[in-house]
């Protein structure tokens, strides 16, 4: 399982979308955090609010992007090898699941290593470091790296995945946000589903997110354990 | 100790059976090679016993393991039908992760002498993208054996490559079974399996007909010998005698140019036929026995 999360983990580095990626979280959370010092001079924000002003920056991006960002990058960590045949080298010498568990924890390796850091240069600002705001957002990209391995599992083409990524990537954040505020009874329900609802509220209920994330896995290797290369 | 027991093994895709219910039973240290026409359903046997598909009926062991290919994975080694490699890394790179990947972590020195055993040495830093189709077959191989496996299954390991590199896989799969490995191999090429098996299967529509060594094939499918004598001189009695008591033993005898040319049912009877000639004062230059080759029995399967 760790042969194949360090590979999954170094790869993710070696692609210019990464590079992108990184250097935009970077970005959002240098400048989100040097404006929002800025405006701490201002404005008199309260003590709650001063507890959120510098990261809110970096977890907007994550809330509204996260999604289309972590599918740009991974849309294809399973399914580009099962195309490819090279997860006949896989299978025939490590179990299934350590192949589905080993690329999940390369992938939130990754995300902890960029969010750590982009974390790093919030705190420089803050002058604190935000563990609550952290273990929000690392829930949240858990659960979109859940989402995207389930993807990954469930449909065999690359090109139809990078094709859904992009508009579920788009699509999900703006239906979950709507789903999260809707009064709409038929629809409200599904927001036990998607990780807003729980972010929403500045309490531990967060942690249901990594429950979800915990349940789109286990799909993932039921679906995983069955198929045949 | 048996290396790999298959019980009425079968995989169907719908109402398509590709695999007709297959007992099998292969020792440890054994070369053996199954034989097929395309489609014959080989590579899905060897899928099916490797865990990359899953049998729709029947059971298997392998190294005495029965019931999951997942415990014996790191003592067996794979060359599927068909290598794709990740093109971003070299062919040292390939088997440095690979072995890892089977909890075997080899160091430099190993992963050379492996490919230069497959005589990919020279191109071991290089990227596998720039890979001919026959350097993809060699790496195949290399990372069948990078971890040292006791039970190796080679799918279609030579074709593909050119003569030079054939020879030097035959000697590889001889040097193995000396280290006492079981290899598993599937071919086509008749002459191949001929050279390096030890016991042979042939398989047809799903099924597998006889097995057995070379001998044994020979023997059950055909039980007949082409006997050529090439002889000294003889008169026209002796030639007559001889005809007479030829036709005696065997059949299909012809004469031309002080050579006969008879079938026996017998190896037994080519002592007689030599005695004979002896008898007669007629010198014997040469004897000549022709068994039916493995493509013969092929085809008569």
């Amino acid at each position: 399982m760790f042969v194949i999360s360090k590979r999954e983990f170094f790869s993710l580095f070696k692609s210019i979308k990464s590079i992108i990626i990184i250097a935009i979280l970077l970005a959002t959370a240098y400048y989100s955090s040097k404006f929002s010092n800025a405006l701490t001079n201002l404005v008199d924000f309260t003590a709650d609010e001063m507890n959120y002003v510098h990261t809110i920056g970096l977890l907007s991006l994550l809330l509204l992007f996260g999604q289309l960002f972590v599918l740009g990058l991974s849309h294809d960590c399973i399914n580009r090898e099962t195309h490819e045949r090279t997860m006949r080298f896989l299978v025939t010498r490590t179990s299934r699941l350590s192949i589905l568990f080993g690329k999940f924890l390369g992938i939130v390796l990754f995300w902890t290593v960029c969010v750590t850091i982009s974390f790093l240069i919030i705190s420089i600002f803050a002058r604190q470091f935000d563990f609550f705001s952290f273990f929000q957002v690392m829930s949240l990209l858990i659960y979109q790296i859940s989402l995207t391995i389930l993807l990954s599992t469930i449909i065999p083409k690359p090109g139809i995945t990078m094709f859904l990524g992009i508009l579920l990537g788009i699509a999900f954040p703006i239906f979950g946000m709507w789903i999260t505020f809707t009064s709409n009874e038929w629809v409200s329900w599904l927001k036990y589903i998607t990780p807003f609802y729980y972010l929403e509220h500045d309490n531990y209920l967060f942690l249901i997110i990594n429950l979800l994330a915990a349940f789109l896995l286990f799909i993932s290797a039921a679906i995983f354990t069955r198929r045949e290369f | 100790m048996i290396a790999i027991e298959t019980n009425q093994l079968r995989k169907s895709y719908g109402a398509h059976q590709v695999v007709k219910g297959i007992d099998l039973v292969i020792e440890k240290g054994e070369v053996f090679g199954f034989l097929g026409r395309n489609g014959a359903g080989k590579s899905t046997f060897i899928n099916m016993l490797t865990g990359i598909i899953r049998p729709t009926s029947g059971t298997f062991s392998l190294l005495g393991v029965h019931g999951s290919v997942e415990k014996v994975k790191k003592r067996v080694g794979v060359m599927p039908d068909y290598s794709t490699f990740y093109e971003s890394l070299t062919a040292f790179d390939h088997l440095k992760f690979l072995s890892a990947l089977s909890g075997k972590p080899t160091g430099k020195q190993h992963c050379m002498a492996v490919l230069r055993s497959v005589g990919l040495d020279e191109h071991a830093h290089v990227k596998t993208s720039k890979f001919s189709f026959g350097m993809k077959k060699k790496l195949g191989i290399a990372q069948a054996i990078i971890h040292d496996p006791e039970l190796i299954f080679l799918d279609e390991p030579t074709s593909g490559l050119d003569a030079e590199s054939v020879l030097h896989i035959h000697k590889l799969i001889r040097d193995l079974k000396e280290r006492g490995k079981t290899i598993f191999m599937t071919s086509h090429n008749l002459d191949e399996v001929e050279k390096v098996c030890t016991r042979i299967a042939i398989m047809k529509e799903g099924k597998v007909g006889k097995i057995g060594t070379m001998e044994e094939l020979r023997t059950f499918y055909r039980s007949t010998l082409t006997v050529t004598v090439k002889h000294s001189p003889m008169s026209k009695g002796d030639q007559h005698t001889m005809m007479e008591w030829l036709q005696s033993v065997g059949t299909d005898v012809s004469a031309a140019d002080s050579q006969v040319t008879l079938t026996l049912d017998h190896e037994k009877k080519i002592a007689e036929v030599i005695r004979a000639f002896n008898q007669k004062k007629i010198d014997v230059y040469r004897v000549s026995v022709d068994e039916p080759s493995l493509e013969e029995i092929f085809l008569e399967e």
